[in-house]
């Protein structure tokens, strides 16, 4: 009976590494190949989240919102990087800044727009259900499985982007040396503006996803993001591998934890753990070494 | 070369006194218009709870910008220091205010305690009982994190984003912490209802402390270990092929920093008689960043104006209708101080005086000091060859 | 009795072998120049003797002391400075602060925090500024300087920290032809009293200053003698002009 329990806890635990996984890609792409950490990353999940709600007003279910998602946070990603990121893309600290004020103007719109209570968004049918690995309950939601799929499904997108057609060639090279890929041709400033529409893209995406979680509410994405942030400062941006890697591992360790103490105490170990590990990789378990 | 050498009146570096009258004239016509304000309007008006409160609130902007401003650190959770001074003092307060007022319930331990099933002060917590031990552990333990913290970042060279990714997740954490062990911490109200200290003897205090601490960092920030800070900040790898622990001051600074958060907080529980988790959270952390960085960041008397101003907007705005879009007001405050005002207010009056003392904007200035140094570019050979006053 | 010696230094990185068991010194009150065509790993070889990566195996010996692998800032205080190849100063700090804190002394955060700046400290401060010739601009910020006069405030940095060795890399890189002249005249003085390892490319300055050059060539030292023996050794020839011109 233990075993089973355990052995839940674990696929739970891959359900939440899918959860950062989705949550953390967008904000990994851009700090990978920006090196701009974008603070307004859990708002835009909320935008994401948001559209999904109202999506689900029309009559319209959370697949439809996931594309619709996408559009409307990548459009508002663009917005941000033009009005605001593109003058200060050598102050990756000030980023950090300007990016907060950005997520407090939204947080605060969406209050004012939505209020201050959360918009609750249905499960689509389809994933309404178990799969019953055991005799007895509890059963492995469906959802769960949905967001693997779809976590992998992004990692493979992003791959396929990033490695396999040309303008992933320009961005590897705009990320491996800026000056050289601008003087060979590259237009660096709009593999920027690209990469970071594609990445708000997926924080929309994800904020779609996640809505049905718990309610659409206007502070729900300062969370995620923060959890996005270990998940980078622990997998690395050097390597695409270092977000479901780090994901899988915060993931399995706050789960677990958690089964075993409390949510806090399951964050905080995980958190401590983190320390101790950049203490061997400075730059993330995937983080690639820049000569200084 | 020692025909060549200056006399003394000549080189002279223009360098700013340890304090400058002006400054000393204003801080103390400031500081005397704050201790009268008791003395005026009496101990128990609204405006004094909270120039008490932006007091404390700037010697925690004042923790930010050392780090900041001086050493390039950029913290997003040094609220966790202030939070962790701040809650120290205020379990301390409300521990001997429920002995000598008991609670509705005719408790003597505080009342989120009964109602998390405690029947006594637990263990851990009978040190607060003496007032003078929760004061030495409200800045012992935020140092020593601080400590620790520093240790294991910045001796990896963790700084820049990491480092203030990390802070931020330390605070967040700290947070949800605090509200989850409720039956010690008060969980999401926090502790209230411990008594305070706003008297006119306090705010004195508290101004003399803050006086205290802007003339601790100015002789700091001041002295030569200053200058080390600043070029940490401007180039650390120039300076630890200069020989210098580059973590080492770092691990210093931010050490500081916390100590001055943690006063800062303590101050703050003890003068307002409430705290709450959010007091340590990372929102609060970042508004710190930005008093810094609205009143101009590497100045000192910047996080000072910053908070009064910021905070005082705040309270003037809240009463009216504009107070649902303060907020908005703060988001643009973020972004403009980013985009257009970099040094902030104090950091751009400086400039703009500077450059008028020259007579000239900087940038013709130094245009036309390159102009003349082009000129005089022809090399003149040395005195004669060997000549024994070479500093070499 | 050799001030450095490098001893079966060899470094590897992702497969490609930057050093190949380079054996190397440098004797006290020498003024050794390095040559060697790019990619001959002569910058590495500078920032493996200062600490900046760590060799894959090999020694590092400075006066007397093992000082492989150590931090940068320990190898700093047995008594090697380093100038990189581009200018590197603290941007913000004026010229006199610059070289106020690259002054010999204590580094310990707890040592550092009583002291001052001495009447000795300053008068020196002020020579090394005539020195280099940056005593108008002492008051002002480091980033006004041109390119040139950025390199001699590196000098005087350098200088101002009394090293056993200074390792220049390239100091005349980016510069009028008036200004390598002038930094060639500085490196000649400071010679007169510190060992200098000097990594350079212009020729001119070369005949200038070396008494003794060593080429590198993929990691290995491919000549070492008077500069005239060198220019006149077939395989640096080869190497240097390509196969045809031997």
């Amino acid at each position: 009976m233990i075993w089973n329990q355990f052995a839940l806890q674990i696929l739970n635990g891959l359900g939440v590494a899918a959860i950062l996984v989705i949550a953390t890609s967008g904000l990994a792409i851009i700090f990978g190949v920006a090196g701009v950490i974008n603070m307004a990353h859990g708002t835009f999940i909320m935008v994401g989240a948001y559209t999904a709600a109202v999506v689900n007003k029309l009559g319209g279910d959370m697949f439809m919102a996931m594309p619709l998602a996408f559009v409307v946070v990548a459009l508002l990603g663009l917005a941000v990087e033009r009005g605001v990121i593109r003058w200060i893309y050598d102050r990756p600290l000030e980023t950090l800044l300007a990016t907060w004020g950005v997520a407090i103007i939204l947080e605060v719109a969406a209050r004012l727009i939505f209020g201050p209570l959360g918009l609750k968004v249905d499960w689509p049918d389809l994933l309404d259900g178990n799969i019953k690995l055991f005799a007895r309950p509890p059963h492995y939601p469906y959802y769960r499985v949905f967001h693997i799929v779809l976590a992998a499904a992004i990692m493979g997108l992003t791959f396929y982007l990033l490695y396999k057609t040309n303008f992933g060639l320009k961005v590897r090279a705009v990320r491996r040396n800026r000056a050289i890929s601008g003087c060979m041709g590259v237009d660096t400033a709009k593999i920027d503006m690209l990469i970071f529409m594609y990445g708000s893209g997926l924080a929309g995406v994800a904020g779609a996803v996640l809505a049905p979680i718990k309610a659409a509410t206007f502070d729900m994405g300062f969370t995620y993001a923060v959890s996005s942030y270990m998940v980078i400062v622990l997998g690395g941006v050097g390597n695409l591998l270092g977000i479901p890697v780090g994901a899988f591992l915060i993931g399995e360790g706050e789960t677990l934890l958690a089964f075993r103490y409390n949510t806090v105490i399951g964050q905080l170990l995980v958190f401590v753990a983190i320390v101790i590990a950049i203490r061997v990789f400075p730059r993330g378990i995937f983080g690639y070494h820049e000569r200084r | 070369m020692a025909t060549q050498a200056r006399s003394a009146g000549e080189r002279k570096v223009r360098r700013s006194r340890l304090l400058p009258r002006s400054v000393l004239v204003v801080g103390a016509l400031v500081a005397a218009a704050i201790s009268a304000f008791p003395v005026v309007g009496g101990t128990d008006s609204y405006v004094l709870q909270l120039i008490g409160k932006f007091l404390c609130f700037s010697i925690f902007a004042l923790s930010v910008d050392l780090i900041w401003g001086f050493t390039g650190i950029l913290s997003l959770g040094q609220a966790v220091y202030f939070g962790i001074g701040a809650y120290t003092i205020a379990l301390s307060m409300k521990l001997n205010y429920t002995i000598e007022n008991s609670t509705r319930y005719g408790g003597t331990i505080p009342d989120f305690m009964v109602w998390n099933g405690l029947t006594e002060v637990p263990g851990f917590m009978e040190p607060l009982l003496s007032t003078p031990i929760a004061i030495a552990l409200a800045l012992a333990i935020p140092t020593l994190l601080a400590f620790i913290f520093g240790v294991i970042t910045f001796k990896r060279h963790i700084y820049g984003v990491y480092c203030a990714v990390i802070t931020l997740a330390e605070a967040l954490i700290l947070e949800q912490f605090l509200i989850e062990y409720q039956a010690y911490t008060g969980g999401f109200n926090g502790v209230t209802d411990y008594g305070n200290t706003r008297t006119a003897q306090f705010l004195w205090f508290l101004v003399v402390l803050t006086a205290l601490c802007f003339f601790g960092a100015r002789l700091l920030t001041h002295s030569r270990i200053g200058t080390v800070l600043k070029s940490v900040r401007d180039n650390d790898v120039r300076a630890e092929f200069m020989g210098y622990n580059v973590a080492n001051y770092r691990i210093f600074v931010f050490c500081v920093s916390a100590f001055l958060a943690a006063l800062a907080g303590a101050l703050y529980a003890a003068w307002v008689g409430i705290i709450s988790p959010g007091d340590t959270g990372p929102r609060f952390s970042i508004e710190a960043v930005i008093w810094t960085a609205v009143g101009g960041r590497a100045t000192l008397i910047g996080p000072f104006i910053g908070t009064f101003l910021v905070r005082g907007l705040e309270f003037l705005l809240s009463g009216s209708w504009l107070a649902n879009y303060w907020q908005f007001f703060m988001g643009a405050l973020f972004i403009l101080v980013v985009l257009v005002m970099r040094d902030g207010i104090v950091g751009t009056l400086l400039n703009w005086y500077r450059a008028r003392r020259r007579g000239a904007p900087a940038e013709i200035r130094e245009e036309q000091d390159r102009l003349e140094k082009d000129r005089q570019h022809d090399w003149r050979p040395s005195s004669e060859p060997g000549s024994r006053n070479d500093p070499v | 009795m050799a001030l450095l010696e490098v001893k079966g230094l060899t470094t590897r990185v992702s497969g490609f072998t930057i050093l190949d068991n380079l054996d190397f010194a440098v004797d006290e009150h020498e003024l050794r120049v390095l040559l060697g065509p790019n990619g001959a790993g002569k910058t590495t070889l500078i920032s493996l003797i200062t600490g900046q990566y760590k060799p894959t195996s090999g020694r590092i010996v400075f006066d007397g002391r093992d000082i492989t692998g150590r931090a940068p800032d320990e190898i700093f205080l047995a008594g090697i400075s380093r100038k990189f190849q581009v200018p590197n100063m603290y941007e913000t700090l004026s010229v006199y602060d610059n070289v106020m804190v690259s002054l010999q002394s204590a580094r310990r955060v707890f040592r550092y925090m009583l002291k001052r700046v001495t009447r000795e400290d300053d008068d020196r401060i002020w020579e090394i500024l005539e020195f280099v010739e940056l005593a108008d601009r002492a008051g002002e910020p480091a980033d006004t300087l041109s390119h040139g006069e950025r390199q001699w405030l590196e000098l005087a940095m350098l200088i101002a920290s009394r090293p056993k060795l200074l390792l220049l890399d390239e100091p005349t890189t980016g510069m009028t032809e008036q200004g390598k002249q002038k930094t060639a005249q500085l490196i000649q003085r400071i010679a007169r009293s510190h060992t200098v390892l000097l990594v350079e490319h212009d020729m001119h300055i070369v005949r200038q200053l070396a008494k003794k050059v060593t080429v590198l060539h993929q990691g290995q030292v491919l000549a070492e003698g008077s500069l005239d023996e060198v220019v006149d050794n077939e395989t640096v020839r080869a190497v240097y002009l390509g196969k045809g011109h031997a």
